[in-house]
């Protein structure tokens, strides 16, 4: 199982929450971007913390969302 | 089995439905019906870029004109919805019926509220949508004086935007404090200085008992006594659930009471946003009118509209920038006790915990963006787990 974050782009809009709780994973320049993995519940608990909703996680071998 | 689903709204709300529902693999018919000319925009904007810069609608646009056509939701532009008939689940509007839809999302936001006394007056302002924003903008310019009535964030940001553009800006609120309902009178009097330090005259106290001028405004009489001499008025006293075109059907005027999967209780009627009044992380149901809870709770309601279960209820917070300053709050101070402030409040940048019963409840951070999401940690984990259910009934 490969559980992935991905950044909506347009939906980000650079709060950078996400690089404070996991700056192995997630890098914000103007907006965010995925630099890193993480397991699967960090990956939630950022992606339910986004304030844009922005952030999905996703199983990238079935292409499952997870989040949101 | 959900088939056609029509969104009635076209802000932020709207938008994330129509893209959680796409995004989660539905693949019906997408309608979204929006009383605005325009496509889903985003208002925080509003209030300080496009006022300082001016700004079309492509640059505040949720998503390029093409994402549209490339998900296939069907944007109804134009169109306020004026009724609704539940027992075909039919929306009515101006130009008549839109199409029939096995779901119906009800995200028509909230609309200013305005002051009476004020209404019948040319260069009166509320802010709510672009072309408000558009309009206020012709109004501000160096040394035109402009009074806002109404210090909450919208009001605050207005008599910033507009200070920062070199206007004479009044400020007037009927509070003791700015915001003493939400922060308490000591963190409330920090905007007051705030703004003062600025060059913004603020009265506190007071309010517009009378208006005088000849078409246009030109002074206001306080209650207190005082005369402010304007070029335009900003009236910034809160927002009513745009929910008018309800009334008379069992979902009232507004607020909509829904569940944590946006439920109304009309079975095949959601809503979210602005409009609604949805249970928070401890079951109380509240209506919010933050950026944040608006995208979550159409989130929410498009797993609903799915049959699927949605994320857990979040810690509200939302976030304001006034002059150089970023302002956020998270959790909900107006259920604290007792208010302490880490670091100096007179610096300029500082956190105040509110704490009820020793727990922490909220947090203000003032150029402390960073501890945001961590606050929002503690008081995560502070309060009790978020149910997924949060009946009608409850």
């Amino acid at each position: 199982m490969t559980i992935v974050a991905r950044i909506d782009e347009h939906a980000c809009s650079a709060h950078g929450d996400c690089a404070d709780l996991a700056p192995d994973v997630f890098r914000v320049d103007e907006v965010a971007v995925v630099i890193g993995s993480a397991p699967p519940e960090l990956l939630l608990e950022v992606a339910q913390g986004c304030p844009a909703v922005a952030i999905s996680v996703v199983d990238d071998e079935n292409g499952v969302v997870l989040y949101p | 089995m959900t088939r056609e689903v029509l969104i009635v709204g076209g802000g932020l709300g709207a938008q994330r439905a129509a893209e959680t529902l796409r995004r989660r693999g539905h693949d019906g018919p997408i309608r979204m019906l929006c009383a605005e000319p325009v496509a889903p925009y985003d208002r925080p904007p509003l209030s300080k870029q496009v006022l300082r810069e001016g700004g079309e609608h492509e640059r505040v646009a949720l998503r390029p004109a093409a994402w549209y056509a490339e998900h296939d939701v069907d944007l109804l532009l134009g169109l306020p919805a004026v009724g609704l008939d539940l027992g075909r689940r039919r929306v009515l509007t101006v130009g008549g019926d839109a199409p029939a839809a096995d779901a119906v999302l009800i995200a028509t936001g909230a609309q200013a509220r305005r002051l009476p006394v004020l209404s019948p007056f040319a260069n009166v302002h509320t802010l709510r949508s672009l072309a408000d924003a558009q309009a206020l903008r012709g109004a501000i310019a160096p040394g035109r004086r402009l009074a806002v009535v109404g210090a909450g964030f919208i009001g605050q940001e207005v008599a910033a935007t507009a200070r920062g553009l070199g206007a004479e800006v009044t400020l007037i609120e009927a509070m003791a404090q700015p915001l003493e309902h939400v922060v308490g009178a000591r963190l409330g009097a920090w905007f007051a200085r705030l703004h003062r330090a600025h060059g913004v005259e603020v009265l506190l106290g007071d309010a517009v008992a009378s208006a005088h001028g000849n078409g246009s405004v030109q002074r206001l009489r306080l209650a207190g006594g005082r005369e402010v001499d304007v070029d335009a008025v900003v009236v910034g006293v809160g927002v009513q659930p745009a929910a008018g075109w309800l009334r008379g059907t069992p979902l009232g005027d507004g607020p909509i009471a829904v569940d944590a999967r946006g439920r109304t209780a009309v079975p095949g009627v959601f809503a979210a946003g602005d409009v609604a009044a949805a249970p928070g992380r401890d079951g109380r149901r509240e209506r919010c009118e933050h950026w944040e809870s608006a995208a979550r709770g159409a989130v929410a309601a498009a797993h609903g509209i799915l049959g699927l279960d949605p994320p857990p209820a979040a810690v509200p917070a939302f976030w304001s920038d006034l002059y150089d300053s970023r302002v956020q709050l998270v959790g909900r101070a107006a259920d604290a006790e007792a208010v302490t402030v880490e670091g100096d409040q007179e610096s300029p940048a500082f956190v105040a915990s509110f704490t009820r019963s020793g727990r922490p409840v909220a947090a203000l951070l003032v150029n402390r963006a960073a501890e945001l999401p961590h606050r929002r940690r503690l008081l995560a984990g502070d309060s009790d787990p978020p149910s997924t259910e949060g009946g009608l009934a409850a």
